[in-house]
């Protein structure tokens, strides 16, 4: 935090000093530096959200400054693995993690300070590392994926898994993809239960054992298609997507709480193109590309500074809706209640 | 020496020429000592130690926990049953494809390679849209009056064996065919001629040459299927849980490295020795039956 306060009392320094020359000023601060003839290389998370990364932010960031960006498909549990595999002799520069790695990455030395990021100082510090090593650049709300023409009222609460109408309709994913985790945490809160009590979590999702059990993102088009289902915890982003797909399906947003995903940015230690990174995680952080995200994904902007069309605003929660989980504690957990959710649901 | 060397292979001294066959070794030996050994060792390093040193924990953690019993036999189970059902099928097509006479031989033989080249996800995902309680083997069933109501084959076992043996099937075609043709149709004749049957023929002289190929071709489709990865973790889901889609999770989402690598190696040392004890039971018998 302490950087960061320094970082805006130095830009309001630079700023006043240069009222001298105010155009000069306006100029180094509206035009990001030159990478010309430099490359970016980032990991992604593949598919069409990949591509529409690229264009929402990544190809506006190569005009502006010249440099060669590429993203490399992986899953984040994928990518975490690549970037200790290659601690010390990075040839990733960033990374995009959506599954909380971020932090493991951290705590490991993977990772290394964001330099020069002005927008850092507008994100909320619940968003953000307090030593500056990753920004939550996006942020994915989860809830409730429905069938609308299969249930006519909305559900409104993680209890509604266990109407005895949706039986034999439902899916959920598995707890290595992090909903699935998610699920299990907002099922011991919707029971009486907590991060610190995940019983009354697995007492639920075992009366529900017997459903569909999924384990990608990209089963969500067959699931609702072919396999019948009508409900299942998932987000607003493949809701969308799902959505565009001719589907007739929709979110609601749980009275428990839309658990919220980060979709963090990291410069990797080491990496030989660290400052194109930074600045590329700048251009994130910009109003005009998180508007974009939100247009084209139905990601939450995570700068407060960006002000929603109108039409988006109802169908993107702001940042400040969504609940926060107690990341550290799943965190920690996640190996234990693996082995559980392995032998408890999931045989 | 540079005489010696000049005067022909007699004169040759004897390092020459047991030099040659080390360097017609020597490349092949290099790439696996670099790509395949090394990493096998390093895993094996890794899978009997913790921060402390040397521990057999990680393998501890195994024997005395059913539920990773379950996965190891779970997997063993798909491989046995994908080899039986490809060599089941397989057998006919490649006898029938090696003997016929017809200039679409070689066409056909071509079209059973055709799901090899297409890549595992795009295959799977084909079987999700078939696999899926409204798909079309849920439909067929019903209409064909065996099934009562909706059957979901996707997220089961007999779905990841029904992918399997389709994705490996070609391997054991082209596998066989390839032994069926080396072998000398006046054989057949020859037995025929002494009075056995065409089918006693086939058994006798056919089947008992094609051994080698049937050896070759199960191992080939066994190991292939227990080390599948794409196909039980698409078709399978979290239900299906093999060897392959652990290491998968101990490594990748839980980043528990060593008992990773333990579970490979597991996997590794299990099928060597299945592979070995199926080779020499083969042999065996062969040279039993050689016996006069």
């Amino acid at each position: 935090m302490d950087a960061n306060h320094l970082d805006r009392r130095q830009l309001l320094a630079a700023l006043a000093a240069s009222t001298v020359t105010p155009f000069a000023a306006f100029q180094a601060q509206a035009q990001a530096p030159s990478f010309a003839g430099r490359k970016l290389i980032t990991s992604g998370f593949g598919g069409s959200t990949m591509d529409i990364i690229q264009s929402a932010v990544f190809s506006p960031f190569d005009k502006e400054s010249g440099a060669a960006s590429t993203q490399v498909p992986m899953q984040s549990a994928a990518a975490l693995a690549r970037m200790k595999a290659e601690a010390g002799n990075p040839q990733i520069d960033m990374y995009q993690f959506s599954g909380g790695q971020e932090a493991f990455a951290k705590d490991e030395g993977l990772s290394q300070p964001l330099s020069g990021v002005s927008r850092l100082a507008t994100i909320p510090a619940d968003l953000k590392d307090p030593d500056g090593h990753w920004v939550t650049w996006a942020v994915i709300a989860e809830g409730i994926v429905y069938r609308k023409d299969k249930i006519q009222t909305p559900p409104k609460s993680y209890k509604d898994f266990f109407k005895p109408e949706y039986k034999g309709h439902i899916a959920f994913p598995a707890i290595t993809n992090g909903y699935g985790l998610d699920f299990l945490v907002m099922l011991a809160k919707a029971y009486g239960g907590s991060e610190d009590n995940i019983e009354p979590g697995f007492e639920a999702l075992k009366k529900i054992k017997g459903e569909t059990i999924f384990r990608a993102a990209s089963d969500l088009p067959t699931l609702f298609g072919q396999g019948d289902i009508w409900i299942m915890p998932y987000d607003t982003g493949n809701t969308f997507k799902v959505q565009q797909s001719g589907l007739p399906v929709a979110f609601a947003t749980p009275e428990e709480g839309s658990p919220a995903v980060f979709i963090t940015a990291c410069v990797a230690k080491g990496a030989k193109n660290a400052d194109v990174a930074n600045a590329a995680i700048d251009t994130m952080l910009k109003p005009e590309a998180q508007i974009e995200i939100a247009r084209t994904m139905r990601w939450t902007a995570s700068n407060p500074d960006t002000k929603l069309p109108s039409d988006l605003a109802g169908e993107v929660p702001a940042v400040g809706q969504l609940a926060k989980l107690n990341r550290t504690k799943i965190n920690s957990m996640r190996a234990a209640w693996t082995e559980r959710w392995n032998r408890e649901i999931a045989r | 020496m540079t005489q010696a060397a000049q005067s022909g292979v007699n004169g040759r001294p004897l390092w020459r020429s047991a030099l040659v066959p080390v360097l017609l070794f020597a490349p092949c030996v290099l790439v696996y000592a670099i790509f395949f050994i090394w990493p096998q060792a390093s895993l094996l390093g890794l899978s009997a130690s913790d921060k402390a040193g040397l521990t057999l924990d990680h393998y501890g953690r195994f024997a005395g926990d059913s539920y990773y019993w379950d996965i190891l036999g779970r997997t063993l189970g798909l491989g046995l049953a994908v080899t039986v059902i490809t060599l089941l099928l397989g057998l006919p097509t490649a006898y029938v494809l090696a003997r016929s006479q017809s200039r679409w031989a070689g066409f056909l033989l071509l079209l059973t390679t055709f799901p090899l080249l297409v890549s595992a996800v795009v295959r799977s995902f084909g079987w999700m849209v078939l696999f899926f309680k409204d798909g079309l083997v849920s439909k067929a069933l019903q209409s064909l009056g065996l099934a009562s109501g909706p059957v979901q084959t996707m997220y089961t076992m007999p779905g990841v064996i029904i992918a399997l043996a389709q994705v490996l099937l070609p391997l054991m075609v082209l596998t066989l065919h390839g032994v069926f043709k080396s072998i000398d149709r006046d054989l057949e004749y020859a037995a025929m001629s002494l009075g056995a049957r065409p089918s006693v023929a086939l058994w006798l002289v056919t089947l008992r040459l094609a051994r080698g190929g049937i050896v070759a071709g199960s191992l080939l489709v066994f190991s292939l299927a227990i080390s599948a990865f794409a196909t039980p973790s698409l078709v399978g889901g979290a239900r299906a849980n093999v060897m392959a889609t652990a290491i998968y999770e101990q490594t990748v989402e839980l980043l528990d490295w060593p008992f990773g690598a333990t579970l490979a190696t597991i996997l590794l040392v299990t099928v060597l020795g299945l592979s070995l004890a199926y080779g020499a039971l083969i042999e065996g018998r062969e040279k039993m039956e050689a016996r006069p």
